[in-house]
């Protein structure tokens, strides 16, 4: 199973902080949120992804506590037991 | 007369009070959080605070910087907090740290811990950056009802920047509200005293919290 936590906002919106999801060989971050969204009564893609397929500015999100920027973007592959967490953080103080 | 530490003392102990009185925080920022947090920590009687901001007071930070007054809009911030911190504890050293989080800041020797209060990323990463190793970062953010509070080791945690990276500042003023900034402030303290005590709770964990419904949650970094 991936386990995919949402923080803040997105907990709101989908009013739920987890979901666990059965792994799917060779999917990435981007097939998962797809999965996810046909999952899900609530609509949230467009929260994340922008027109042109690409991250939002405003979350990060995290595989095993590693931002995907830093791995492969929304490209990603996902694996069984991994935790996906996603999250925008705040930016004032 | 009682100690003016004495109900501290009566939670925390002799001992945690020495390791308070002995540590010395940089407060990066004296706006909303770090008005509060460098209060907070002067009434406990911290030992040291370095302050860096370069800021004025203006109108729209009276709602939630409570070191600051209508009397001093357009005055400096850095030494309107000295002044207020000083008045509150004259036990407390206060050092100024004049200019802004850039390239050419230079963090001070011999610090116990640093509080990230600023207002944007690009400042928050640099600071994060520069804080020496094995110097623990408490980091404070918020917008709107929604805020966070992390504490890394310099040296051993993931830097901030790789954490958030992505993420950039929102367009246009960031909602803030007076309640929200004391909320994560205190917590931020908190943890910075759970620091100086040698037992930080959210090291590599960010506590998230969501004040529209009091919910906290706990993100592992």
């Amino acid at each position: 199973m991936v386990e995919v936590q949402f923080f803040s906002l997105l907990r709101l919106l989908l009013k739920q902080d987890r979901i666990s999801l059965p792994a799917s060989k060779g999917e990435t971050i981007m097939q998962l949120l797809q999965r996810m969204q046909e999952q899900l009564t609530t609509p949230f893609l467009h929260k994340l992804i922008d027109a042109e397929g690409g991250l939002h500015p405003g979350t990060i999100i995290l595989v095993n506590r590693r931002n995907i920027h830093h791995l492969q973007g929304l490209q990603t592959p996902v694996n069984d037991q991994d935790v996906v967490a996603m999250f925008p953080p705040g930016a004032g103080g | 007369m009682e100690s003016r530490y004495a109900r501290q003392l009566v939670h925390w102990g002799d001992e945690n009070q020495e390791k308070v009185a002995a540590a010395s925080v940089l407060v990066a920022g004296v706006g909303g959080l770090g008005a509060t947090v460098s209060q907070l920590l002067a009434r406990a009687g911290i030992g040291r605070l370095y302050l860096v901001d370069d800021g004025i007071v203006d109108w729209p930070d009276l709602n939630r910087q409570l070191l600051y007054g209508e009397a001093d809009i357009g005055r400096p911030k850095l030494q309107l907090a000295a002044e207020r911190l000083h008045a509150i504890n004259s036990s407390t050293d206060i050092v100024l740290l004049e200019g802004r989080i850039n390239d050419a800041f230079r963090v001070p020797d011999g610090l116990t811990a640093v509080a990230d209060c600023l207002d944007n990323y690009q400042s928050r990463f640099l600071l994060d950056a520069l804080t020496p190793d094995g110097v623990y970062l408490v980091h404070g953010g918020l917008q709107g009802d929604h805020g966070q509070v992390l504490t890394l080791l310099s040296g051993r945690s993931q830097r901030l920047a790789d954490i958030f990276a992505g993420a950039t500042q929102p367009e246009g003023n960031i909602p803030v509200t007076p309640d929200s900034v004391a909320i994560i402030s205190g917590l931020m303290t908190n943890e910075l005293f759970a620091t100086l005590f040698g037992q930080p709770k959210l090291l590599d964990r960010c506590l998230v919290i969501s004040l529209i419904d009091f919910h906290i949650s706990f993100l592992q970094v």
